[in-house]
């Protein structure tokens, strides 16, 4: 399984990881910032665990993000 | 030539820079909110609760609000976009900085004033006159001469050219700061190797940053070690704003609102007293010096004239990051103020304070003071020097808040 962990104050709604996995990651037409699909928050962090087929796709979102606030790890 | 309807914008990137540029002597003041502006990555931003805030402080002193909403726009950017331009015309901001037509055409839906931003290239009367139906206050592409300006300006008299108010378009241009290495800021360098697209203001930086060039035949790296080739320096006009004005200029832009309060501070002042010298028929050489000395004192990467005396090529920096003459170390914070006997006092978190040693203080509500060190006292015993850890106070004539923090300055 992955865990994405999401700091989503500081988005800026590029939609870079969108475009790299878009099953997971929406941009919110109510603030123009994305959202993490099935996260959950916690403190203004989102977090969400996914299968591990999903890993290659949100390594590239979190290699598209610019601001770097995507991050992944397997448990 | 009169100078008394010019006015000084100035950044703000904190409540910090807002009431030391307020207290500067500033006329204007320009901030973003959320993510939709130039500087969505280096400065903290506000946030829609707190226009009201800005607002307040700044009518109360009769300097006008500006907010930047500059960047590019996306579908999903639209809603934001309404509510953020909502919010600046129910908290009372003076006008929105705009770049996107969507962004301008929204506030003339709502009868927001616009002013539109430099990353809209205006570089001739008739985009001007193209935009005249939008802003009432336009700011020029940085690449143009002044003569270029000038007669931008003398064709908006002669054409008649005016703004949604019914006045005249009025120019603004950027004075002082930071310029980019593309035209207008439309670089497409941050977005190539970080994905960090600068017109979304996530600009990395590439051109502020050392390079090799590297021979494809035989691999051999030549190390570009005299110039930071894509690193522009600052713009600075102080020594010539005579000229800037007899353009016909109406605004002066400070660039900057990722510095801290102590540069917008220092550069403002600087300006204001140029300006106040150049109506009283002060303005001069000597002067001049002591101004550009005192910016030195502040961030800047060297300074140049930028492209307004009609340079072709820019000028470069020649060391990575600043080259501030002075720095400042922080050594704690005030515990409280006793205004009846004005004296300040704090506690040390680093280093060491000795009488005489130049200090700053900065505060969200205080701004900016500067100081020189009198006396210290510590248990109501005189002191040389404190260090880390003490409680001391000492006598300052401006009112300062717990909380505030001190700095030493020292010489870089």
């Amino acid at each position: 399984m992955v865990r994405i962990t999401f700091h989503r104050i500081k988005c800026i709604g590029c939609n870079g990881c969108v475009e790299a996995a878009p099953e997971r990651w929406r941009v919110s037409t109510r603030d123009g910032r994305c959202n993490l699909i099935g996260g959950k928050e916690k403190k203004g962090i989102f977090q969400a665990i996914v299968d591990d087929e999903e890993y290659e796709q949100n390594k590239k979102a979190a290699a598209n993000c610019p601001v770097r606030i995507i991050r992944l790890e397997t448990i | 030539m009169n100078y008394a309807d010019v006015e000084i914008m100035a950044p703000a990137g904190s409540f910090e820079a807002l009431t030391a540029a307020i207290n500067a002597g500033c006329h204007s003041v320009y901030f973003g909110v959320e993510q939709l502006n130039m500087r969505a990555r280096s400065s903290i931003n506000f946030t829609t609760d707190d226009l009201v805030r800005i607002c307040r402080q700044c009518d109360a002193h009769h300097v006008k609000t500006y907010l930047t909403l500059n960047t590019i726009l996306y579908d999903h950017d639209i809603r934001l976009m309404k509510t953020i331009i909502d919010c600046a015309k129910e908290s009372g901001v003076t006008a929105v900085i705009a770049a996107d037509h969507a962004a301008m055409a929204y506030c003339k839906e709502v009868g927001m004033p616009v002013h539109l931003s430099t990353q809209a290239n205006v570089s001739n009367v008739e985009t001007v006159q193209f935009y005249a139906g939008y802003a009432d206050v336009i700011v020029l592409a940085r690449e143009l001469s002044l003569s270029q300006v000038a007669n931008i300006i003398a064709e908006i008299s002669r054409k008649e050219i005016k703004g949604p108010s019914g006045e005249l378009i009025k120019i603004e241009v950027f004075a002082h700061g930071a310029l980019c290495m593309a035209i207008s800021g439309k670089c497409y360098l941050s977005l190539h190797s970080h994905n960090a697209s600068a017109n979304r203001g996530a600009c990395i930086q590439n051109c502020r940053k050392e390079y090799v060039v590297t021979s494809k035949e035989d691999g051999i790296e030549l190390e570009i070690d005299n110039e930071y080739i894509m690193s522009a320096k600052d713009l600075c006009t102080i020594g010539f704003l005579d000229k800037v004005l007899d353009a016909g200029v109406s605004v002066l832009k400070i660039e900057g609102r990722g510095r801290s309060a102590d540069y917008v501070d220092t550069v403002v002042s600087c300006y204001r007293q140029a300006l106040d010298a150049l109506q009283d028929g002060t303005y001069g050489p000597d002067k001049i010096a002591q101004w550009t000395t005192e910016l030195s004192k502040v961030y800047n990467r060297g300074f140049w004239d930028g492209y307004y005396l009609g340079r072709i090529m820019g000028e470069w920096s020649d060391a990575y990051g600043s080259k501030a003459t002075e720095k400042k170390i922080h050594v704690g914070q005030c515990v409280k103020y006793y205004p009846k006997i004005k004296v300040g006092e704090f506690q040390m978190a680093s280093h060491t304070l000795r009488k005489g040693d130049q200090i700053l203080i900065t505060g969200p509500a205080s701004g900016v003071t500067r100081s020189q060190v009198e006396e210290l006292r510590v248990e109501d015993r005189t002191v040389e020097l404190v260090e880390k850890g003490d409680i001391f106070t000492l006598p300052l004539s401006e009112a300062i808040r717990p909380k505030d923090k001190i700095y030493k300055v020292v010489q870089a």
